[in-house]
């Protein structure tokens, strides 16, 4: 039993536990959760901490470079001429990984803590909530595509029930819609799935197998296979490696969400309790940015590298487009929800670039944006548990009476605009560029998208800023009397929330190396294939 | 090296020199009541090591150290500190000007519950702008470059229950914004030629830029080959970060509205400082820029300078002439450093810190001492408004003494000076112009239009607030002695009478009729100016006409002898609403961006999302046919056939009733069916 597995199966554990336990233990539940949460951060903290860099431990496409590598044979099914059915029990971590696992455990926390508000049926959120837990961890540590494709399944089960009962006025819709939506897409990305599984064979056992990185070496391919790049076959006419790269793409593409395949996001985040929004926005996207790095791009390299132009292109239109939307909101959270296709859209600019800079500033804008959508998130929930309203036209002046708070939601706007000092800068940068450099060094993206891309961060000034004077600064005034006595200013488990996030904002953006160092072998490694 | 101090001497008390305002920013947030004594503590420590700084460094060394911040494989982003010439004149520069405005500030500020958060937003300020200065870094310096604008934006709306101030605040930090833009994207086309952001490696005296040349169409540097017209892009953004931060057309509108922050704040950051981190800019880029970019630089700094002389003509509010005087002169160094006299630039920034801080100042012990006035009287007025003002020399001698001698280096009279660094930027404009001739004689011509202008607007405001008769106790009907009017204390007096003395050409030049003999000029100046006859006949023709302006502002403003009657006139409006530039883009180019997002939302609400509920629809629509065909053919086929057989089983039923005779006919027919069947066939 390795590290990776309690980590990954700690929450499901106590999920079942509560479960169990009488409903008279109510009261329990959350302090179980946060438990689990907090060890599950120690465990995520320890490994980070130990997470050996270097070439030598790059992984991407060296199985023996992964870190805590578990590997078990799970299914081994004779299946007579076609030879013998290979499902692993693989998990292993990189540099790609690392990251997004600590802030996972991170998110978890703070989502845990902001369950405090959830009143109704706690036995059930916090078993499903526990559920959702395991299956995201186990998301960013499955290396077989198999095994990751029921976690990344596993996701959408807690996540319907958990929008669908405990969400806001338009909760069936919205959570049906971002079930159907995900569905959708994954359920093609299985036929690639098996597709993958039909070329490749284990170099070890001669098996076919599901194992995703064996599948990024073109060696592993069958001859004559549909996926082997020299069998040239044909799907409806097109290449079969790039019908396979668009539909594992837009599966995740759904996930980040790009542009247009978003309309799922600000839906599900309006109708989502916050617990729920904060991981969406936080874990949820990154899966995205994960499986389009992992296996849209590590698999299939050459469509996607034929493809980057249109990859760039969405990257920008996303960018542009969620800060536009964004700026027409009236309802904060919704405004917060399209700032997140806007910041999104830069991982995608970042990694069509293929360059180090760019793709090292895709993946420190994830983590980035990790942090400060779930800031901004909480802080719409701050307001919205006061009042039960989160129209900006409603309040005004909020900094009077609420001043700690508005210190807060000044660091969090200022951050989420990309203020240096803070991580989402360095982010932003980079992924610029990196989508700059990318006409000189490989000549993938023209110039004139990152160019564009800067007008993300010039709009992005533009509403929160306006957001800012409108809600906070100004007199005191909201809609309804009552309204004066119920916003009181934050609470310690509100501060005890906001401030590690504010702080890892502020550290990654003042020593980005801290997260650059554990990816940058990886990412030189990931470039490796793409020359 | 003959330096007294060892580098790690050097890179210590720079260190210091950039923590100490930075600490005070915390403790200040922490310690709420000593805020005040942080501040000037920790800026008066810049100041010190500032002061350390320039005499070992001012024309001895250049000192540069960086350590590597980020590291991403064969990209590596350094971040250090340079200190030459420049960086060394701008630091002292700014620590002792700050120390001056917080010195100030704790009487301005002394009412205000909220002060903590003054004094730790100026220290947050003090400590980004010094950064920029000594940044060694491109990338570092845009960073503190950005950090600046926050510090300016918090400052601006410090009374953040004012409507106007957190609008003005916001349109500031947007505004800023643009030019940041442009000086991202600079930086991205310097980061792939040249494959570093490091100032001295890039720009230095055998920096790479001049070993970077244009070849076949191509700007090839030693790592890349790239289209030429990059080299004038990346001119023109570095020109618009520029032109964003030092308030040049067309990004210029928002320091007018910046004057909503406290008068200390505007005689710092919107006068003194920040507002001249623009052309500090572009003074570190300088090697970049070609022809096509100087000559627009050179337009955009006379344009500037012009445009707003004009509107400072015909604003009341005191404040406001002061911010547009700001602009103009800004533009003025933007021009110098178009017609590539950096030396003139940078000595016109320096002089021009002092005496506009002190405009400011003094000004804002006008407003001060009015506010008193207002609380104690209990009154409503417009305290900034001139024309509540006049004969105020009498109440406050010295804030009036101090005010005249920063106009007269406004204005660049002789032994101020502003005479020497004005003329120094008059000159290199005349001979630019002579080099070039034709249409360029513009330049000199408008530039000294702009330079009487200067002058007859810096006097229109000394005449009408502190000459003439005193409007105000008319106006709230009170006696004047009711109003206890008088110069502030000496926190407040002390910072300007200083800021006064160095108003005076001595501290630059010995001599203060000569250009060639300022140490400062003369660091920079690295080729002395030719035309001698120029230098004796730019300052006496600029100067004849101003003390002619003076005087007839004087008869119509103080003496109304003369009385404009042109109010309505269209020049008068388009000056008085400022060239309308705040109607064009605070309705129509904001109101176009609303209504393009709101067209976006619209878009995504009924053409994006509509196609996703469209294919919902689509596939429930599939879903009810299916069904209709399901119960209706393929059912319906099922049904049939066992209605068929029922109905079949009935009638056999029947048929087996018991009966004999029923049998016999049967088997009867069934006989003959098959005789007949057998004969036919």
């Amino acid at each position: 039993m390795g590290l990776l597995s309690v980590l990954i199966f700690l929450p499901l554990v106590f999920g079942i536990l509560i479960l169990a336990m009488p409903k008279s233990l109510n009261a329990w539940f959350k302090y179980i959760s946060l438990a689990v949460s907090l060890v599950q951060l120690a465990i995520a903290s320890y490994m980070y901490y130990h997470f050996k860099t270097g070439d030598a431990f790059a992984g991407v496409n060296q199985l023996s470079q992964y870190q805590w590598l578990e590997n078990l044979n799970w299914i081994r099914l004779d299946v007579g001429q076609f030879g013998v059915l290979q499902i692993d029990y693989l998990l292993g971590v990189d540099g790609f990984s690392i990251g997004l696992i600590w802030l996972s455990a991170l998110v978890m926390l703070v989502a845990t803590l902001s369950s405090w508000e959830i009143k109704t049926n706690l036995k059930g959120y916090f078993a499903l909530f526990l559920l959702l837990n395991t299956a995201i961890v186990g998301v960013f540590c499955a290396l077989d595509l198999f095994l990751f494709y029921i976690f990344y399944e596993l996701m959408l089960l807690p996540l319907y029930f958990l929008i669908g009962m405990w969400g806001g006025v338009r909760r069936e819709y919205a959570s049906i819609k971002f079930f159907l939506y995900t569905l959708f897409g994954s359920v093609f990305m299985l036929l690639v799935i098996a597709g993958l599984y039909l070329s490749v064979i284990d170099p070890v056992t001669g098996n076919h197998t599901f194992n995703m990185v064996y599948a990024m070496n073109p060696a592993n391919y069958i001859d004559g296979s549909i996926f082997n790049s020299l069998s040239n076959a044909e799907i409806f006419g097109f290449p079969a490696r790039t019908v396979g790269f668009i539909v594992v793409f837009i599966a995740f593409a759904i996930k980040v969400p790009v542009f247009p395949f978003h309309t799922w996001l600000p839906d599900a985040h309006v109708e989502a309790p916050t617990p729920i929004s904060l991981i969406l926005a936080g874990i949820l996207l990154k899966v995205g940015g994960y499986g389009i790095i992992r296996i849209a791009y590590g698999i299939f390299p050459e469509a996607a590298m034929s493809l980057s132009f249109w990859m760039g292109l969405l990257g920008v239109i996303s960018i542009i487009y969620g800060a536009m939307a964004a700026l027409a909101q009236r309802d904060l959270k919704r405004l917060v929800a399209y700032s997140s296709v806007s910041h999104m859209g830069f991982v995608l600019l970042g990694i069509a670039s293929l360059t180090s800079e760019g793709l090292n500033g895709a993946m420190m804008q994830m983590i980035s944006h990790g942090f400060l959508s779930v800031m901004l998130f909480f802080i719409v929930g701050v307001i919205y548990t006061r009042v039960h309203d989160r129209d900006i036209y409603n309040f005004r002046g909020l900094a009077n009476k609420m001043p700690v708070f508005t210190g807060f939601v000044m660091i969090a706007f200022f951050a989420s605009l990309g203020l240096p000092g803070f991580s989402a800068f360095i982010a932003e940068a980079f992924t610029l560029i990196g989508a700059f450099s990318s006409q000189t060094l490989n000549g993938l993206l023209p110039r004139w998208m990152a160019m564009f891309g800067t007008l993300g961060i010039l709009l992005g000034a533009g509403y929160l800023l306006w957001t800012l004077q409108r809600m906070f600064f100004g007199k005191f005034r909201v809609k309804k009397e009552e309204w004066k006595l119920a916003l009181t200013d934050v609470n310690a488990r509100e501060i005890m929330v906001l401030v590690p996030l504010a702080a890892m904002a502020l550290v990654l953006g003042i020593m980005p190396s801290i997260a650059f160092n554990v990816m940058s072998s990886s990412v030189n490694q990931f470039l490796l294939m793409f020359k | 090296m003959d330096s007294v101090f060892t580098n790690y001497q050097i890179l210590c008390f720079a260190l210091t020199a950039i923590t100490a305002p930075f600490l005070a920013f915390v403790f200040s947030l922490i310690f709420k009541k000593l805020a005040g004594a942080f501040g000037i503590v920790s800026i008066t420590v810049s100041l010190v090591f500032s002061a350390i700084l320039f005499f070992s460094i001012w024309q001895k060394q250049t000192f540069h150290f960086s350590f590597s911040w980020i590291k991403l494989g064969n990209v590596s982003v350094n971040i250090g500190i340079l200190l030459n010439d420049l960086s060394v004149i701008m630091l002292l520069l700014v620590s002792f000007v700050a120390l001056l405005v917080h010195i100030y500030s704790v009487e301005y500020i002394r009412k205000e519950a909220l002060r903590y958060r003054y004094f730790a937003y100026l220290s947050l300020f003090c400590f980004a702008m010094l950064c920029v200065v000594i940044a060694d870094n491109l990338f570092i310096l845009y960073a503190f470059w950005e950090l600046v604008g926050f510090a300016s934006y918090l400052l601006i709306g410090f009374w953040f229950t004012k409507k106007k101030a957190v609008q003005a605040n916001k349109k500031a930090f947007i505004m800023n914004r643009v030019g940041d833009v442009g000086f991202l994207i600079g930086l991205m086309i310097l980061l792939s030629q040249f494959h570093t952001l490091d100032i001295e490696t890039i720009f230095g005296a055998k920096g790479i830029i001049h070993s970077s040349f244009i070849h076949n169409g191509n700007w090839v540097s030693p790592f890349a080959s790239i289209p030429d017209y990059w080299l004038t892009i990346a001119g023109f953004c570095f020109l618009l970060g520029a032109c964003a931060k030092s308030a040049q057309f067309p990004l210029h509108s928002w320091l007018p509205d910046a004057m909503q922050g406290p008068t200390a704040v505007s005689s710092l950051i919107h006068a003194a400082t920040m507002v001249a981190a623009g052309v500090f800019l572009l003074l570190r880029v300088s090697p970049l820029f070609n022809d096509v970019v100087l000559t627009t630089m050179a337009s955009i700094g006379l344009l500037t300078a012009f445009m707003a002389a004009t509107i400072a003509l015909t604003q009341n509010d005191i404040k406001k002439v002061l911010a547009f005087s700001t602009i103009s002169q800004l533009g003025f160094m933007v021009l110098a450093v178009g017609v590539k006299d950096n030396a003139a630039a940078i000595f016109h920034l320096s002089t021009h810190a002092f005496f506009k801080c002190l405009l400011f100042l003094a000004a804002g012990m006008v407003i001060h001492q009015l506010h008193h006035v207002k609380d104690d009287t209990k009154t409503k007025f417009d305290e900034q408004d001139m024309r509540n003002m006049g004969g105020l020399a009498r109440f406050m001698p010295i804030t009036t003494v101090v005010f005249i001698i920063a106009a007269l280096s406004l204005s660049g009279l002789p032994f101020t000076s502003g005479y020497l660094s004005k003329d120094a930027i008059l000159i290199s404009v005349f001979e630019w112009a002579s080099e070039r001739g034709g249409v360029y004689w513009l330049f000199p011509v408008v530039i000294s239009i702009t330079s009487w202008l200067t002058t007859f607007y810096i006097f229109r405001v000394i005449f009408k607030t502190f000459f003439g008769d005193f409007k105000l106790p008319a106006l709230i009907n009170k006696k004047e002695k009711e109003l206890h009017l008088h110069d502030p204390n000496l926190w407040m007096k002390i910072p300007t009478i200083i800021l006064a003395v160095f108003c005076f050409g001595f501290f630059f030049a010995l001599n203060p009729f000569s250009l060639e003999g300022s140490w400062l000029h003369h660091a920079f100046n690295l080729e002395p100016h030719a035309g001698g006859l120029l230098h004796l006949f730019v300052p006496i023709y600029i100067n004849a006409l101003s003390l002619v302006l003076i005087a007839s502002a004087y008869f119509i403003y103080a003496k109304n002898k003369i009385v404009f009657t042109n109010h309505k006139s269209w020049y008068y409006q388009f000056s008085y609403h400022q060239w309308y530039f705040n109607v064009l883009y605070d309705k129509k180019l904001v109101g176009l961006i609303l209504w393009k997002a709101k067209i976006t939302f619209w878009f995504d609400k009924h053409i994006i999302d509509g196609i996703v509920h469209l294919s919902a629809k689509a596939i429930l629509v599939l879903a009810e046919i299916v069904d209709w065909v399901d119960t209706h053919i393929v059912d319906a086929f099922v049904n049939g056939l066992a209605n068929i057989v029922s109905s079949w089983s009935v009638w056999f039923k029947s048929v087996q009733n018991g009966k004999l005779q029923h049998y016999f006919i049967w088997m009867l027919f069934i006989f003959l069916s098959f005789i007949i069947y057998k004969v036919i066939i």
